[in-house]
């Protein structure tokens, strides 16, 4: 598919060092945290926006796909190059660009690392609120494409709501703006169209995002249940009681012996279930709903609640949470996690179902999940070299997913369609609906090459023709 | 064919595709443009067929809820119908438990919070006028109030839309729960499009925790930038996470935050209705919690605060600023309303700006705004020498515009018609204006929807 001296033109734009083209160092970006893979033919690293325009414009030029990368975190296979073609990692493009504390703003470029810039504001008493379980390497220009979460979102909102402006170029080499430092740009809010469109529209490289200041005090709970109804049924008596943790999220029994047998994080072996609780803002209420936590958590039949005294605590139950599928790593050869989403009130049948749905198959199935917001993460354990597990593995992911829309939820909280969830996207938007969001991927990205197959199943991309003009664009009136 | 032939035509081939359809009388005038009739879908499906109906006839049509904000936007080029959704008023789906609502898009805003008041949960949107504006309306114009500083807009609360399209299809984006990245987020594009991409029949809304107490702090200053330095500081304190509004007030706005005077021009002053005269710039903090948390305010903020209101005489005094703008216009009919959006730190300088500017170019300046979210709304009043010239509006805009800084946005919400067509009322974007043409374009080749009112 490529044009002879491609390589080498790409090299000259970005520099030879900056370009990757043998097979061996291309196999590293023929996946990233998910199952899907493909190779590319050749992998560079911008530096600047004009780089990446003169990449685009090449590609546009040539028909070649790209692809654009953060740190390969994504878990539904949205930096996967389906197509072949040109991957533009934009690790290098790790600038903090402005921090503009006046205005509670940071301008930063794609490849700066999420807990990067919450460390860069720290000392001026602020953070980046988005806080996916991978925020140690995954990139801000990752967490716009995917509109990524995190446990605290409950309180603080995901990406969308934490971005104000961007500079994107096109997937024909134009470099555009969108919104700014202010809230309300005179016309489209094309900036929160663009977040978590999973780079189909444009590669972002500038990305204002809001910061948010630290909370004068936090406290951490551990509420512990016999039973993981109860668990349950406890979120939605939280939510009923009109307190709103920062994050509240649920380890059933499995999960949590799994996760203390490889970290002795201090969570109890015999329970049904754990719910990890954490209160942030000014100290009287923090004090007062923490207090309030706990008598609700008695009522609903925890059999404990714990209190973190100091931070070391506090990062003791919090490293249960986070190093959650790392311990799952030491049982099972593989594992796949789901992302579904289903109102918080479901949580108990839903949790039922999953159980019943993995005995069937006989597979076991570990949940931690931001139970808050009702979004659900279930592991599926399984051997990726025996292919009937993987093909039963998928298909039980198929059902969970299909039950939570039969619920009234939706297939991806957080980690997105990517190529993952494609053939999931008509069983939650009616033929209509995709074809109003194909219509406006072809505003953007009418050749579909960047970014293609992924997120809209009838994207021009599934046919193969490509029509170099750009007829929508251009002409006013 | 006359005029009023096509007319007649026009309503009675449109009862074939929807039940309710009424000729306009001459009352209804959207910037002097007068449509022929006006069509009541019942249902969603109706939407679709009129819209399809209105493509396929080249009629020009406007989307309505309950017309308060139908000043927003250029003169229309045409109007031949007005779409009035005001029978899609129905609760769809709501389940206290979950904190989600569905509704459809003419329900009024008061009548949502009415439904949810029911179990202590509110939708945190207060634009002006919530007993009339509907849900689509507030969306389409991406209207707001005090509430936006503690809690966002509607972006961070709208988590699904249904719409209808020109070419009669029913398309939907989101969904029914709070965190959800399948699909394009339509309600982005949808929520500020001014109906201009689809119409919107109804939207999902997640919802908060009515709070158990508030008290309002009003503080008072002698300048905007001591006030606004003031307000600043309290946000970026531990105060600031229970702070549901900050607003930040100028001495003549006021003048019209309070009920029970006669509407009155300059012309017809009233010695009888005695002004009260403010000089000072005023910082209203509403905050939520426990005693304990309230008083803390009162023990951090100290001798700052100049008065403290809770109850009835708090919930009067934000209903009156969310309805700034009716007031005042209802006080002076050839008012101009701006909402100037700039980044926190220039807010004091952009009301600079505005009062300057206004006393050159004959207009009495007054302004409210949310500080943290840097949303004003700036009221201008001309001064009655003579009746006020199209370019005197024209020339305000655009000297304002001149003052402000690059991250700024002045638009226009509401200004005499003859005015109107003398400037643009949405001044600049730094967003790429041919994408939004393209955008436009691909949702509506036609021209249907709200023709020359938005992105034009």
């Amino acid at each position: 598919m490529f044009g002879f001296g491609l390589p080498a033109k790409i090299k000259r734009i970005v520099g030879k060092e900056a370009v990757l083209d043998r097979p061996e160092d291309l196999m590293l970006y023929e996946y990233d945290a998910g199952i899907n893979r493909s190779m590319p033919e050749v992998v560079c690293f911008p530096r600047t926006t004009e780089q990446v325009s003169r990449i685009l414009k090449l590609s546009h030029e040539r028909g070649v796909p790209v692809v654009p990368r953060g740190a390969g975190t994504g878990l539904s296979g949205g930096s996967v190059p389906r197509k072949k073609g040109i991957v533009i990692g934009l690790a290098r493009m790790n600038s903090i660009l402005e921090i503009d504390l006046a205005n509670e703003r940071a301008t930063v470029q794609p490849g700066v690392v999420n807990l990067e810039l919450s460390k860069a504001v720290e000392k001026h008493g602020y953070h980046f609120a988005p806080d996916p379980s991978s925020q140690k390497a995954c990139t801000i220009g990752g967490n716009v494409a995917e509109n990524s979460g995190g446990p605290h979102t409950l309180a603080y909102g995901v990406t969308v709501n934490h971005v104000t402006g961007l500079e994107v170029v096109l997937p024909d080499g134009r470099v555009v703006e969108f919104g700014g430092k202010s809230l309300d740009a005179a016309g489209l809010d094309l900036t929160g169209f663009f977040v978590g469109s999973e780079g189909t529209l444009g590669i972002a490289t500038g990305i204002t995002v809001k910061l948010t200041r630290l909370p004068e005090s936090v406290a951490t709970l551990l509420g512990i249940f016999n039973s993981v109804e109860d668990a349950a049924n406890t979120v939605v008596a939280l939510t009923s009681a009109g307190i709103t943790p920062s994050a509240l999220e649920l380890l059933d029994g499995w999960m949590l012996r799994t996760v203390e047998q490889a970290l002795h994080a201090g969570y109890p072996m015999d329970a049904g279930a754990v719910l990890l609780i954490e209160l942030e803002g000014i100290s009287e209420a923090v004090e007062e709903d923490a207090e309030a936590v706990r008598l609700i958590c008695l009522r609903m039949g925890a059999r404990e609640v714990q209190r973190a005294k100091d931070e070391n605590e506090r990062q003791r139950l919090w490293m249960g949470r986070k190093q959650a599928f790392g311990a799952v790593g030491r049982l099972s050869p593989s594992y796949y996690t789901q992302d579904g989403v289903i109102p918080r009130t479901k949580i108990p049948q839903t949790l039922r179902k999953i159980e019943e749905i993995g005995k069937r198959y006989g597979l076991q199935i570990g949940n931690v999940f931001h139970a808050g917001d009702g979004n659900l993460h279930p592991l599926i354990l399984f051997d990726v070299r025996d292919p009937e597990q993987t093909r039963q593995t998928l298909e039980i992911g198929r059902e969970i997913l299909e039950y939570c829309l039969s619920v009234g939820g939706s297939i991806t909280g957080e980690h997105g369609v990517g190529m993952e969830k494609l053939s999931m996207m008509p069983s939650m938007f009616t033929d209509d609906d995709i074809e109003v969001m194909t219509r406006l991927h072809d505003v953007f990205n009418p050749g579909a090459l960047l970014n293609p197959l992924k997120v809209l199943p009838s994207a021009r991309s599934c046919r193969e023709a490509y029509n170099p003009g750009h007829p929508s664009l251009g002409e006013s009136k | 064919m006359s005029a009023t032939a096509t007319a007649v035509d026009i309503v009675s081939a449109l009862r074939s595709v929807a039940g309710d359809v009424q000729s306009a009388g001459p009352e209804l005038s959207i910037d002097e443009i007068r449509p022929d009739a006006i069509v009541i879908p019942r249902s969603e499906d109706e939407v679709a067929k009129v819209l399809r109906f209105s493509a396929e006839n080249g009629l020009a049509l406007i989307p309505a809820g309950g017309m308060t904000k139908q000043g927003i936007g250029g003169v229309p080029d045409r109007a031949d119908l007005v779409l009035s959704l005001r029978h899609l008023n129905k609760v769809h789906h709501y389940d206290p438990g979950d904190l989600t609502i569905s509704v459809g898009a003419g329900m009024t805003l008061a009548g949502l919070q009415q439904v949810l008041a029911e179990h202590r949960l509110f939708l945190p949107l207060d634009p002006m006028l919530p007993g009339q504006a509907t849900i689509g309306g507030v969306l389409a114009a991406n209207a707001g109030g005090p509430l936006k500083s503690g809690y966002g807009g509607a972006r961070e609360f709208c988590i699904g839309i249904g719409f209808a399209t020109v070419d009669g299809k029913r398309a939907k984006g989101g969904g029914r729960v709070v965190k959800n990245v399948a699909g394009y987020d339509m309600m982005k594009l949808m929520i500020g499009s001014l109906g201009t991409l689809g119409v919107i029949t109804a939207a999902n809304f997640k919802v908060y925790p009515l709070p158990r107490q508030t008290a309002t702090f009003q503080c008072e200053f002698k300048t905007a930038i001591e006030a606004a330095e003031f307000g600043r500081k309290v946000w970026a304190s531990s105060l600031g996470s229970r702070l549901m509004c900050l607003e930040i007030i100028s001495p003549r706005a006021q003048e019209y935050l309070n009920d029970g005077w006669d509407p009155r021009d300059p012309d017809h002053f009233s010695p009888a209705a005695p002004v009260k005269h403010h000089t000072a710039w005023t910082v209203s903090l509403r905050a939520n919690g426990s005693d304990a948390v309230l008083g803390r305010f009162s023990k951090d903020l100290g001798g700052a605060i100049s008065e403290e209101l809770s109850g009835e005489t708090e919930a009067a005094w934000w209903r009156w600023v969310s309805d700034f703008e009716v007031k005042l216009a209802h006080r002076h009919q050839n008012a101009m309303v701006i909402r100037v959006s700039v980044p926190q730190s220039q807010v004091a300088d952009a009301l600079s700006a505005a009062e300057k500017t206004a006393i050159e170019d004959n207009f009495v300046c007054s302004a409210v705004g949310r500080l943290p979210a840097g949303s004003l709304v700036v009221g201008l009043a001309p001064l009655a020498v003579d009746p006020p010239s199209a370019m005197q509006f024209a020339n305000m805009a655009s000297a304002l515009r001149g003052r402000l800084s690059r991250d700024a946005s002045a638009v226009v919400l509401r200004c005499p018609t003859e005015a109107k067509r003398h400037f643009d009322v949405w001044g600049t974007s730094p967003t790429d204006l041919g994408l939004m043409r393209a955008i436009r374009k691909t949702m509506d080749p036609g021209r249907v929807l709200n023709r020359g009112r938005f992105i034009v």
